[in-house]
Parts: structure tokens; C-alpha cells; sequence
């Protein structure tokens, strides 16, 4: 029902959309399927785990036949290894998930991006600013030793 | 066998039927062997009789024993007699059993498991739940172990991803689709280029540093492994004054590398500082490519045309160039990995700077700049070439020293740095020129004037003269207002671009000023050039010269006959006779430079032939005394005046 009501509303975002580029559609188009996939995967994962599950807890009724326990005993072994496996399954899933937000996440990193110039900017513009303020209050500084320098009785002569 | 004797008579050895199935067969035994025969009449006695003797006797040994161990076995005393019953029957069972395989007299017709016992079905009931919870045990375990595994397989991504989000906040992150999964690398990269630098037309190729792999550590943490030495930092500074290898640790070792010794410290670390660390490390690395990318566009300049500049020497990542006064210079670009210390021990032997005193002293003698300063410049100007294209700049104030770029002055930016550098090493001659000029002459001040410009430079030698005491009176110096004009300083500019000295200033003790001695053109401002090693002259004679020019006023401004010629200036007492005020310059005099000189003339007329000349020396004098002594001279020739009249 979850995917059904996704789907509808990407086919409507995709109507919406259908006037606009032809990559932006086709982008969407494989956005949706990738996220059906994704989708399977997980229920196939969910399922898989639940399922084996909920067998191991079957057989937990003791059986009359040594042999029926020694079959029972394996099967839990085979769903353990299965419930072990589904879960790896979606933690792979949950990396891919990471990556794709690593490298999809663009409206994010753009406007990071973007701070990050204008905070650059601005430390540059400060540094600029800083350094003109340093420059005059050096120049300043100069001229007033000079004054005081060459109006003081005593001047040093410089080694030549 | 105190017994009664019994009897039993056999049947008859006919053929009795022994039975009838419904179908109406007959069943009859089957015939009985002489053996079988003695078997069964062996089986008709009873023995019971002996059992019992032999049970009296065992009970009898049995009393025997003590009352403890009679209760003792007492409790044991059932389970070994069922085990012996057992036993017995196990024994005709196996014998019977053996019978029937030696197909004898009897043979079995069915065989039925015996309906077990309560005991024995909780027994077994008890052994399949002790297997199964065993097994559910083990279950147990292995879910757990999984658990830890996954655990930390969740861990380990989580810092990883989150360390990679994190520097992908200031680094460009890029995927490789590797086909085969490979524990230590995801596929991930760094990639440091920047794609405005690398145009073809600007011929800058791409650093072999610019894609970096990014790979787990031990500890699953994002790590970048980069070879010893593999990243460099650029160098310059003055041949024979700065060392050309720099086994100084300056730039900050920071690295991820994969050796013994660093993986301890590594685990040791939080995120955080692993974070920071690989960031310190894609900077040093994304400073290096900077670097090279300098050098490479200085090397392709070298080989340009270029005035300020000539190579005298270039290998690989080293270049040397003469730049004229005197100087040479090199940049080079050294590792500046962990081991760049190790390998460049081999030339310690050479002169360090580690920015010590002695050697900027020697570097400020020499006249020559601060390493440092120029290399943040050379950065400065590369930078500023290579992406201020793609920026657009504010223009503010305070970029004025950045607006000095070689576009600016049409010629490469190694050539516009070296004619920068020469200039500063120029400038300070010049200032040093100028101050020793300056310090012997009490009522001479230098002033400097900063003009954030690379290659000029600017002072200004301001001479403060005192006020007149002269009233105001009728004088071609009076304003339209009806003040007198009152000039009190004079001003020599100096001004160096490049290594071309211009002077402008006023009363320039030149030919065409003496020909037009008017006010307004004796305070004219006149600009020429001159040389290095004529500065302190010129600026002697320009000042001496201006203090003529303000003697010169004052005298007129009293309606004295005053002259002016070169750097003396004549009042003429009576017909013939004239007094003079010269000035004497002396650069390399200590005591004042500028000396005075009064000489009396006695006019030339033509009755009388030769002029006869004394001369006084005042020595150096203030511009007070001078003034004072200008004071007596018109006095003196108004006396003499006076006298003719």
C-alpha cells in the first residue's frame, strides 16, 4: 500500500512534471525505480528475517522422534544463518543509502558550498580589511617616530 | 524331593488339528524332531524347587552382614534384584532369539514394542528438551556472536560515513564503481584539482596528488595513505644566504600513514581528531599541488624574455636567477613528508636559516628583504593569476598592494617578482643612503611614504626653516589678501621605480633658475633623475640650495640687492665690493655635510685688474644662526650704503 501510494504520487509528480526537460523526467522516471528497488529489498530483508524467525519459534515444540530433532535442529541452524544474512543484506542497503545521500545530497552541499564561500569571503575581506588597518596604523606610526626621531637631539648613523 | 510325584500323560502321536481359519483351511502342527521332543520334556520339569534352595541360601549370607549395610543395601536391594530379573529374562530372550536364528522348535510369529512405561516416556521427553534447548542454546550463541559482528560493522560505518560527510563538507568526494569488493577500499576519492586552473591555454597540467584513494584503517576509520615525501612545499630565498635544502620541520607532519608506530596513536585518537587530522593532511597535500603548480608556471616563464631576470642555474624542482643588484635567488621545491627531515641530512652541512638573528641581520645588511615576506608574496601574486580570473575581486582599499600585478605592468609574473625583489633590495640602499644623509644634518627629517606599490618607493627630505622676523611690508611674495606668504619647509621628494631614482623638489640649483631668479619661478619645482651614488650629493646641493633660495627671499624681502648663483648667495654692500654666503656640501663629512663659507669681494672695475677674494669658513651652521648671520650681512650692507650716501 506504502509503495502503491508513492508510486501514485511520483506518476503525479512525474505528470507535473512532464512539460519539463526530457532528462529531469527520465531522472525521475529512474529515481522512482530505484526506489521500488530499494523498497523490495527491504521487505524482501524484513520478510526473510520475520519468517525465519517465527519458524525457529515453531520448533520449539519438543518432538517424540530423535530424528525429527535432529532435522529440527538443523533447519534452525539454516534460518539463523538466513535471519544473519537478511540482516547483513540490509545493512549493505543502509550503506548504499549513505552513499547515495553523500553524493545525491546537492541542494545541501550546494547551499554549504555557499556558505562557506561567503564566510570566506567575508574572512578575506576582514583579512583585507585588517591588513589596510595595519598598514595605516603602521604608516602612522612611522611618521611619528620619524618625527620624533629626527627631532631629537641625537640621531644614530646607520652602518653603511 | 520331598515333593509329591506327579504324573503327566502325553497325547496321543496323532495328528490333532490344531486349528481352523475361516476360510476353512486346516491347520496342523507341524511334525516334532527326536530333538525337539527331549527339549520340551526337559521344559515339563519343574525346577522351581532348586530356585528356591538357592534363594535360601543367598538369604542366608545375607544376614550375616551389619544393620547398617543390611539398610544400606536394603534401599539398593530392589533395583538389583529388577536388574536381575532383568537380566534373566534378557538372557532367555537372547537364547530363545538364538533358537529361533537356528530355525528350532520355536518360531516367531510377530514381534510388538512394548507399551513404554510413563517413566520412560518422560524420559525421552526429557531427553529430545534437553537436545532441543541445547540447541537452542547454541542458537543463542551464534545470534549473539552475529549481533556483536553486525554491531561492529555498524560502528565502523557509521564513523567512517560520518567522517566522510564531514570532510565532503570542504572536499570534493567522488565514486569509483569498483567490480570487485575490496575491504579497504570503498572506491571513494579525494579529488583536490581545480578544474578553473587547469586550462590548456594556461598550460597547467594536472598534479599526480589531485585524486587521493580513501581507505579504512584497523579501527574502520577513514583513512588516507599517501607515500613518505610524496607531497612538496616550496622554497625560496637568497643564494648564499638562505640554505637551499631545508631540513626544518616548519610544515606541520601530519599524516595517516599505515606504519606500526602510527596505527597505536591512531586507535588512541577520537573522531574528531582523526577528522581534523585528515583534513590538516588533504590541506597539506591541496597546498603542495598549489606549489607545484607555482613552480611550474615559473619554470615555463624562466624561458620567456625577461628584464628582470636571467637564469643562472636549474635542475629538477630547483631553479636559480640573477636579479641584478648584486642578488641571486633560487626556488625550489622540497618533500616535506615525515622523512624529508631523514633524507635531507645529507646536506646539514649547508648554511640553516632557521630564522635566526643572525642571519636577518646579515639579510638587513645586506640590504636584502625578508624571505618569508617575498615568498608569501610570490604565492600571493600566483594566486591571485591562476583564480582571481574565475573571481571577481573587490576593489578596496585594502587589495591596493594586490593591484600591483604583472598584468598591470605588461611582463610575466616571474619577471614582475624578480624586478619587485630587485627594487626592495634598491630601495634599501637608497633609504640607507638617504638616512646617512639625513642623520648629520640636524635640520634635515626623512619621511617615508608608504605607496603599497612593489616597485616604488617614495621619501621626502622636509627642511623646517625658522620664521622671519621681517614685518610685513611691501613685498612681491604678498598674497592678493594682503598677507605675507611665509614659506617655512621645503620639501625634497625622492622617488624610486624600479631602480631609476627621481628627484623633484624646488630651487633646484640649476643653470635655467639661475637665468630667471624671480620668486615665483626660484620656487619652482623642477624633476630630475640621478643615480645611487650620486644621491647624497644631490640632496646636499638640493638643499643647500633651497637654503639660498630662503636667504635669498628674506634678503629681498628687506629691498636688499641679493643674487643667487649655484649655491652661494651674494649681497652687494657697496659698488665693487660684495659679500657672499656659500655653501659647502660634503657628504661624507660627520659633522654637518653642509658648510658655510663667507667670502668678500672686492668689485672688478677696469682701472683695476684681479679681484682680490677672502674667504671665512662659518662651518656648519644652523638655519637660526644662518639666518642671523644673513641679518648682519643686509645690516652690513645697509650700513655701508648708508656711508656712501
Amino acid at each position: 500500500m506504502m509503495m502503491k501510494n508513492k508510486a501514485g504520487g511520483a506518476g503525479g509528480g512525474m505528470s507535473g512534471s512532464g512539460e519539463g526537460a526530457g532528462p529531469t523526467a527520465a531522472a525521475a522516471a529512474a529515481a522512482l525505480q530505484k526506489q521500488k528497488a530499494l523498497l523490495q529489498r527491504v521487505e524482501t530483508d524484513i520478510t526473510s528475517v520475520v519468517d525465519n524467525f517465527t519458524q525457529i519459534v515453531n520448533v520449539a515444540r519438543v518432538s517424540d522422534l530423535p530424528v525429527k530433532n535432529s532435522q529440527e535442529a538443523y533447519m534452525m541452524e539454516m534460518r539463523a544463518s538466513k535471519m544473519v544474512q537478511a540482516a547483513d543484506s540490509i545493512l549493505k542497503l543502509v550503506s548504499e543509502l549513505k552513499q547515495t545521500a553523500i553524493f545525491s545530497g546537492f541542494a545541501s552541499l550546494n547551499d554549504h558550498v555557499e556558505q562557506r564561500i561567503a564566510e570566506f569571503d567575508q574572512e578575506a575581506d576582514k583579512t583585507n580589511r585588517l591588513l589596510a588597518r595595519i598598514g595605516d596604523d603602521a604608516s602612522a606610526s612611522l611618521k611619528e617616530l620619524e618625527a620624533h626621531y629626527y627631532s631629537s637631539a641625537q640621531r644614530l648613523t646607520p652602518d653603511v | 524331593m520331598d515333593s509329591d510325584m506327579e504324573i503327566s500323560l502325553d497325547r496321543l502321536p496323532i495328528k490333532r488339528l490344531e486349528s481352523i481359519e475361516e476360510n476353512g483351511a486346516e491347520r496342523f502342527p507341524s511334525d516334532v524332531n527326536y530333538d525337539d521332543k527331549r527339549v520340551s520334556l526337559i521344559r515339563r520339569i519343574d525346577f522351581a524347587w532348586a530356585l528356591e534352595e538357592e534363594d535360601d541360601l543367598n538369604s542366608k549370607k545375607k544376614k550375616k552382614k551389619t544393620s547398617k549395610e543390611i539398610s544400606e543395601q536394603w534401599q539398593w536391594k530392589g533395583m538389583v534384584e529388577n536388574l536381575q530379573l532383568a537380566h534373566q529374562e534378557l538372557s532367555v530372550i537372547i537364547d530363545l532369539i538364538n533358537t529361533v536364528e537356528a530355525n528350532d522348535a520355536v518360531t516367531v510369529a510377530g514381534m510388538t514394542r512394548p507399551k513404554p512405561m510413563p517413566n520412560e516416556i518422560l524420559s525421552d521427553l526429557a531427553v529430545s528438551t534437553a537436545t532441543k534447548l541445547q540447541s537452542y542454546r547454541h542458537l543463542g550463541k551464534y545470534f549473539k556472536q552475529s549481533a556483536k559482528a553486525l554491531e561492529q560493522k555498524v560502528n565502523r560505518e557509521a564513523r567512517f560515513y560520518g567522517a566522510l560527510i564531514r570532510l565532503q563538507r570542504n572536499w570534493k568526494v567522488k565514486r569509483q564503481r569498483v567490480l570487485a569488493s575490496n575491504a579497504s577500499n570503498e572506491g571513494f576519492t579525494f579529488d583536490l584539482s581545480d578544474g578553473s586552473v587547469y586550462d590548456p591555454a594556461s598550460g597547467f597540467r594536472p598534479s599526480t596528488l589531485s585524486t587521493i584513494r580513501v581507505e579504512h584503517d584497523s579501527a574502520g576509520m577513514l583513512a588516507i595513505n599517501l607515500p613518505q615525501d610524496s607531497w612538496y612545499s616550496l622554497r625560496f630565498g637568497f643564494v648564499g644566504l638562505n640554505s637551499i635544502d631545508n631540513p626544518n620541520e616548519s610544515n606541520a607532519h601530519i599524516n595517516s600513514t599505515t606504519g606500526e608506530d602510527l596505527i597505536s596513536e591512531k586507535e588512541s585518537l577520537s573522531d574528531d581528531e582523526s577528522v581534523r587530522e585528515t583534513h590538516s593532511l588533504l590541506r597539506e597535500v591541496h597546498k603542495s599541488i598549489f606549489a607545484e603548480q607555482l613552480f611550474d608556471m615559473l619554470n615555463r616563464e624562466a624561458f620567456s624574455e625577461g628584464v628582470g631576470f636571467s637564469i643562472s642555474g636549474i635542475r629538477e624542482n630547483f631553479m636559480e636567477m640573477n636579479i641584478g643588484q648584486g642578488a641571486s635567488l633560487f626556488v625550489s621545491l622540497y618533500p616535506s613528508g615525515k622523512n624529508a627531515s631523514i633524507k635531507k641530512s645529507e646536506s646539514a652541512n649547508m648554511l640553516i636559516e632557521t630564522e635566526p638573528a643572525e642571519g636577518d641581520y646579515r639579510v638587513n645588511k645586506l640590504g636584502f628583504p625578508s624571505r618569508a615576506s617575498y615568498e608569501i608574496y610570490l604565492q600571493q601574486i600566483f594566486h591571485e593569476h591562476a583564480f582571481g580570473k574565475t573571481k571577481d575581486q573587490p576593489k578596496s582599499k585594502s587589495n591596493r598592494s594586490s593591484n600591483q600585478t604583472a598584468k598591470d605592468n605588461n611582463s610575466g609574473l616571474l619577471d614582475h617578482f624578480c624586478l619587485s625583489l630587485a627594487h626592495r633590495i634598491f630601495s634599501a640602499r637608497v633609504l640607507v643612503q638617504l638616512e646617512s644623509v639625513v642623520c648629520k644634518v640636524p635640520y634635515l627629517h626623512l619621511i617615508s611614504h608608504p605607496t603599497w606599490n612593489s616597485r616604488t618607493s617614495s621619501w621626502t627630505v622636509l627642511m623646517t626653516v625658522p620664521p622671519s622676523i621681517i614685518p610685513q611690508g611691501s613685498s612681491e611674495s604678498q598674497s592678493p589678501d594682503g598677507k605675507r606668504k611665509l614659506k617655512t619647509q621645503f620639501r625634497t621628494k625622492v622617488v624610486v621605480k624600479d631602480d631609476c631614482i627621481s628627484i623633484e623638489a624646488e630651487c633646484t640649483p640649476n643653470v635655467v633658475g639661475l637665468l630667471k631668479s624671480t620668486s615665483c619661478n626660484l620656487f619652482s619645482m623642477n624633476k630630475y633623475e640621478c643615480d645611487l651614488a650620486d644621491l647624497p650629493v644631490i640632496i646636499l646641493q638640493q638643499v643647500a640650495s633651497q637654503i639660498v633660495c630662503w636667504l635669498l627671499e628674506e634678503a629681498r624681502t628687506v629691498g636688499t640687492k641679493a643674487s643667487r648663483d649655484f649655491l652661494s648667495l651674494s649681497l652687494e654692500i657697496v659698488e665693487g665690493e660684495r659679500v657672499s654666503l656659500v655653501g659647502q656640501v660634503n657628504p661624507e663629512d660627520a659633522k654637518g655635510c653642509i658648510s658655510w663659507w663667507l667670502v668678500m669681494e672686492n668689485g672688478c672695475t677696469e682701472e683695476r685688474k684681479g679681484v682680490s677674494e677672502s674667504r671665512k669658513s662659518l662651518g656648519h651652521l644652523s638655519l637660526d644662526v644662518l639666518y642671523s648671520v644673513l641679518m648682519d650681512l643686509i645690516n652690513l650692507c645697509g650700513s655701508g650704503r648708508n656711508a656712501l650716501d
